[in-house]
């Protein structure tokens, strides 16, 4: 029997096994080159693994629509619904889980503000906050790179686009914890109900920030989208200026700080590439490509058919559930040489799908690239004889869609 | 269908048929046009579709929106005066003829 304590790569999974990490990349290597395209009896859906076919997919807008990908993998309890509603949580599909025509609308208001002129504008802002919590980390010896760390800053990062340039931390923690796992993960009915508590108050901190905005407005993103409503109505309801501003968290955060673990994982397991970082650092954006391919935070992406529809030879039926597997796709050994090594240096690792692609193409990435740029950069002049402790279990996330370690522990050995 | 020229980043000068109402990026990756990374699939966020008009048709191209010169003018680090995204330029008749080089890898 293998043992799964000391050898975990060996774990051999005969079907999909949603929540779990170890074995993950395997599984995903042999279903590629036996049937890149299966119907998963658990999770009810079909998954897409190979990379050409899941472009092909996003690139499809009109024939595989983006509905399905908020929705709860297992059902919310009654109770939870009825909650929900009781408190007036009015989450609409907006953005993410909108089609045409109405996604473009949306995206055209979001995008007026979400876009690189906004971030660049802020960028020495966020170097003093990545300096900041890279400053926090010094003299502490053995540090836990995901709570002490990547949890809070992307979100703090976030919250300085909604006008809030300090948030309590403990808030932020109390709004993220299990907010993912209400969707995709495998939560008993406590948590969930915890989980709506928590979302409910995080929507109506937004409504407050919304309310504020009309009478104070800033250059922050619900002002630029109460300017919008204010000049047209029509372009973008204060509804749907509610639940952007509630989505952007939600985007951005738990995604963002997995893209900090799962990189700063891979990077410091293999020295060689960390201490060539260490030695020049502006190899930084390389490294969040390469990390950004070979540990993508979203792992699973989804889209339902709207019609029959046939990809990579199997024809699925119309109203099929689709599984995207971003993961499997950015280790296509068809695009990507030795798609399995970690290396800074890869010429084409810009075309990972980490950040999915076409019409709903995330409007976070350069975001989240220029904070993985600094993230990278400052840590490694900060601490280059940095190590994970040996033996250390990541605790990988129990989430079907997004995933990173839970913890990474470290010594910064200054 | 209407005739497109792409000058690779090797050089090499490719001509290609383009079905009108797709986007000259999505011409231009269908017929395998080299150095068009298209990163992002069209969404206007990546600038890896930046194409230099080399030969622009009488009737001039469509005007730029402020989102493609954003994007342009802070990723891309080659931005000139004849710079364009080709994922924001739709095929259409009077755009026959038109000569772009390819800013890519
Ligand atoms: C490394 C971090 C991130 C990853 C891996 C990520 C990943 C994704 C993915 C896979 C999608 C779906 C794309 C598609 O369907 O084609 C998406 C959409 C989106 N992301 Fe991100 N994201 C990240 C960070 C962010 C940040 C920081 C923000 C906020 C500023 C953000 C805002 C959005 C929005 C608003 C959408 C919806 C776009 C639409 O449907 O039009 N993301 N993201
Ligand atoms: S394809 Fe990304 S900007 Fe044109």
């Amino acid at each position: 029997m293998t043992d799964l304590t000391t050898c975990p790569h060996s774990a051999d999974w005969s079907e999909f096994r949603p929540f779990e990490h170890d074995g993950m990349t395997e599984f995903f290597a042999r279903k590629r080159a036996e049937e890149p395209v299966f119907f998963d009896e658990g999770t009810g859906y079909w998954i897409v693994t190979r990379r050409d076919d899941v472009r092909a997919i996003f690139a499809d807008p009109d024939r595989f629509s983006a509905s399905n990908v908020h929705d709860p993998l297992t059902p919310f309890p009654p109770e939870l619904v009825e909650y929900l509603k009781q408190e007036g949580f009015r989450r609409d599909k907006t953005q993410a889980n909108c089609d045409r025509p109405k996604h473009t609308r949306i995206r055209q208001v979001a995008q007026s503000f979400l876009n690189i002129r906004q971030f660049k504008t802020r960028e020495p802002q966020i170097r003093e906050m990545v300096a900041a919590a890279v400053d926090k980390l010094r003299g502490r010896g053995r540090v836990d790179l995901v709570d002490d760390f990547a949890y809070e800053l992307p979100a703090r990062v976030l919250f300085l686009l909604l006008g809030v340039p300090d948030i309590d931390a403990r808030r932020i923690k109390t709004w993220a914890d299990s907010r993912f796992n209400m969707i995709s993960g495998d939560a008993d009915f406590e948590a969930k109900m915890e989980a709506g508590r928590q979302v409910m108050d995080f929507w109506n901190y937004c409504g407050a920030i919304i309310a504020d905005r009309q009478k104070n407005p800033g250059d922050d993103y619900p002002s630029h989208l109460l300017a919008a409503h204010a000049k047209d109505p029509e372009s973008i309801s204060l509804d749907e200026i509610q639940n952007l501003t509630f989505g952007v968290l939600l985007a951005g955060h738990e995604t963002t700080t997995n893209a900090i673990g799962n990189t700063m994982h891979m990077l410091l397991q293999d020295r060689d590439e960390w201490n060539r970082l260490v030695a020049d650092p502006s190899l930084a954006p390389g490294y969040v490509e390469e990390g950004l391919r070979a540990g993508p935070p979203v792992v699973i992406w989804r889209r339902r058919a709207v019609e029959e529809v046939t990809i990579g030879g199997v024809t699925l039926p119309e109203g099929a559930p689709i599984m995207m597997s971003l993961a499997s796709a950015n280790r296509d050994e068809d695009h990507f040489a030795c798609p399995h090594a970690f290396e800074g240096t890869r010429s084409n690792a810009r075309d990972h799908v980490s950040f999915g692609y076409g019409i709903h193409f995330c409007m976070g990435a350069p975001l989240a690239k220029l904070e993985l740029k600094l993230v990278l950069e400052l840590l490694s002049q900060a601490f280059p004889n940095m190590t994970l402790v040996p033996d250390s279990d990541p605790d990988w996330q129990r989430t079907i869609l997004v995933r990173g370690p839970g913890r990474l522990l470290v010594d910064l050995n200054e | 269908m209407i005739k497109l020229t792409f000058i690779e980043p090797s050089g090499t000068s490719r001509q290609i048929d383009a079905a009108l109402g797709t986007s000259i990026m999505q011409a231009a990756t269908a017929a395998g046009v080299q150095g068009i990374a298209a990163e992002c699939g069209g969404a206007c966020m990546c600038a890896t579709c930046h194409c230099l008009v080399v030969e622009a048709p009488a009737a001039g191209l469509p005007e730029m929106t402020e989102t493609e010169r954003d994007v342009l003018e802070f990723t891309s680090e080659e931005m000139q005066e004849t710079s364009r995204l080709t994922c924001q330029i739709a095929v259409a008749e009077d755009l026959a003829g038109t000569v772009f080089k390819v800013v890519g890898r």
